[in-house]
């Protein structure tokens, strides 16, 4: 109990950095807005006026205030250039997003962690060697070119044409899986590398333990040692990369995918608003992932305490 | 002397890495008789260990060569055995207890829950047995209480206990051999004794030929029957203690025994 009061005081401490940080560079250095509002041949008083209304105004600790509480009431206005609440796109685009990143997200991982474990059970043979020939020429290839060649194969005449190569028309199961289907796939080719890289150097290292020796005196078979022994001490690396890798799967992978398939997630929502200065839609989002970035390292540690008795 | 439990022959074993190949045993043979303590002297290096993993097959095959004329135990060769037929002799037949008792076990699963594998492996034992087993094998080493043992994990204990943990995980199927690489290198000299003679005794007891690899004279002296000595992969020479104290023959023995003055035989 006092270790979890502990831990939400540290976070809470964290998220008032971390929106600090963003509200400086954001909002106190950010673009001034006044001017594409007042229109040409505005007046002093007019100019005045929209800068009162903008709250330009007011001191730097009113405004980081009144940006915390529209975190914090999840209040955070209407976006700039279409007028939509934020709150709205928001809960338009984030559903999207995840249907859209998750089934990559998590098969990636899982593939990774397979190819990893067979990998090290075949440590030196050729099937290691073959797994980890592919991980490093699937981590020098351009993730341009992947979801380029999934599209041409799978998506266009000149291959299968089986799917549609942009879009995002769900409407029921089936038509999920036709939209997600080459969005997945080319997520999980461009993670792979690099996952099953970083898989197998964890299943490595505690493979080559002590304690794995002394099972393997005892007679455990190799399956038991990988599955039982290996596994489970690497799960603190594992929940590590998985958690962390959550907020920016959400908003920056999704961004490249979402771009490339003309799918209206956040991603897509995000990278519109950098480019045309949306800031009621930034504040939001990188807000918002900086609460989630913070929930959940408070998660993960609690994942780690119940995974290795040795922490906490 | 009786029949020799293990006959180890002719075993060499090399290391390749990057390349380069390394001679870590050299033609290594010798006998283990039943009931015996036998210890395997040589300083770090020299291959000691290296003979203990090789007579259970665990040395990788990636980086490791292991050749041997035979490695008979009870009259069967482990050296012509698969790795499956291997798994069943650990821990059943020969089993090993390690210098570094606090890496030796687990961290993250409990003292029981790495006991009870040992007899639902090798004595095909449901959970619920096992667990009434693990407990009979932890009395065994003096533990007072059992149950609140079988739940802790293994940081959650001294070197001793932990040390002991290993014992009764040895002793847990009546093994004909034991092998004890420097089963106390890493306790302190007061635990190091009752470690020891716990060993000895239980040892004793289920008629267990014992294979104590260490680099203490002293504990040669005070324990073991007879000795090899080992230097860099060959063994150099073999006698009992007591002709081992009173007339070693090698030059390198002499000067073992004479870094380590003071150690006599029991």
């Amino acid at each position: 109990m006092r270790y979890a009061l502990n831990k939400i005081f540290h976070g809470l401490l964290l998220v008032l950095g971390v929106t600090l940080i963003s509200f400086i560079l954001m909002v106190w250095f950010g673009p001034d807005q006044t001017y594409s509002l007042v229109g040409k041949n505005a007046t002093a008083e007019q100019i005045a006026e929209v800068r009162h209304e903008l709250g330009y105004d007011r001191s730097f600790a009113l405004r980081y205030a009144g940006y915390l509480k529209q975190l914090f009431t999840l209040d955070l206005g209407s976006s700039h250039s279409s007028g939509e609440p934020v709150n709205s796109i928001l809960a338009r685009t984030i559903p999207v997003t995840l249907a859209l990143m998750v089934p990559g997200f998590v098969l990636g991982n899982l593939l990774g962690i397979a190819l990893g474990l067979l990998s090290v059970q075949q440590k030196g043979r050729w099937t290691d060697r073959l797994i980890t020939g592919f991980s490093v020429s699937s981590m020098s290839i351009s993730f341009l070119v992947i979801i380029i060649l999934m599209q041409v194969i799978l998506s266009t005449p000149y291959g299968l044409n089986l799917f549609p190569v942009r879009g995002w028309q769900v409407n029921d199961p089936g038509s999920y899986l036709k939209y997600v289907a080459v969005p997945t796939l080319s997520l999980i080719f461009i993670t792979l590398g690099y996952n099953t890289r970083f898989y197998r150097a964890v299943f490595a290292e505690e493979a080559g333990r002590d304690h794995i020796r002394t099972a393997r005196a005892y007679g455990a078979s190799t399956a038991t040692i990988l599955w039982k022994h290996v596994l489970k001490n690497s799960l603190v690396p594992i929940i590590t990369r998985f958690m962390f890798s959550i907020p920016l799967i959400v908003v920056s992978g999704s961004l490249l995918i979402e771009s490339y398939f003309g799918i209206p997630g956040i991603g897509k929502v995000t990278f519109d608003a950098i480019t045309s200065g949306d800031q009621p839609v930034l504040k939001a989002v990188v807000g918002l992932t900086a609460i989630a970035f913070v929930l959940i390292q408070v998660l993960t540690d609690f994942l780690y305490k119940l995974v290795d008795p040795r922490i906490g | 002397m009786n029949k020799p439990v293990l006959s180890v022959r002719q075993l060499s074993v090399t290391h390749r890495l990057s390349g380069r190949v390394v001679n870590v045993l050299d033609q290594v043979s010798f006998d283990l008789h039943q009931g015996e303590i036998l210890a395997l002297v040589g300083q770090s290096g020299s291959g000691k260990t290296k003979t203990a993993e090789s007579i259970l097959g665990l040395l990788p095959p990636d980086r490791w060569d292991i050749s041997a004329q035979a490695i008979e135990l009870n009259g069967s060769d482990l050296a012509a055995l698969p790795e499956s037929g291997l798994r069943k002799i650990r821990g059943r037949s020969i089993s090993m207890i390690f210098q570094e008792p606090l890496t030796a076990l687990d961290p993250v699963f409990t003292v029981g829950n790495q006991l009870c594998s040992v007899f639902t492996r090798h004595r095909g034992q449901r959970r619920r047995e096992a667990q009434t087993s693990a407990q009979a094998a932890l009395g065994r080493v003096g533990f007072p209480d059992p149950g609140h043992v079988m739940r802790r994990y293994p940081h959650q204990l001294s070197g001793g206990m932990r040390q002991r943990v290993m014992i009764a995980m040895a002793m847990a199927c009546r093994p004909s051999i034991l092998i004890a690489d420097e089963p106390t290198t890493a306790l302190d000299v007061t635990t190091q004794a009752q470690v020891l003679d716990q060993l000895v005794q239980l040892g004793q007891k289920d008629g267990v030929s014992l294979l104590l690899i260490t680099h203490d004279l002293g504990i040669v002296a005070q324990y073991c029957d007879r000795a090899l000595v080992m230097l860099d992969g060959k063994i150099v020479e073999q006698a009992s203690v007591e002709e081992l104290f009173a007339n070693p023959r090698h030059v390198y023995t002499k000067a073992l025994l004479n870094s380590a003055a003071g150690a006599k035989p029991k």
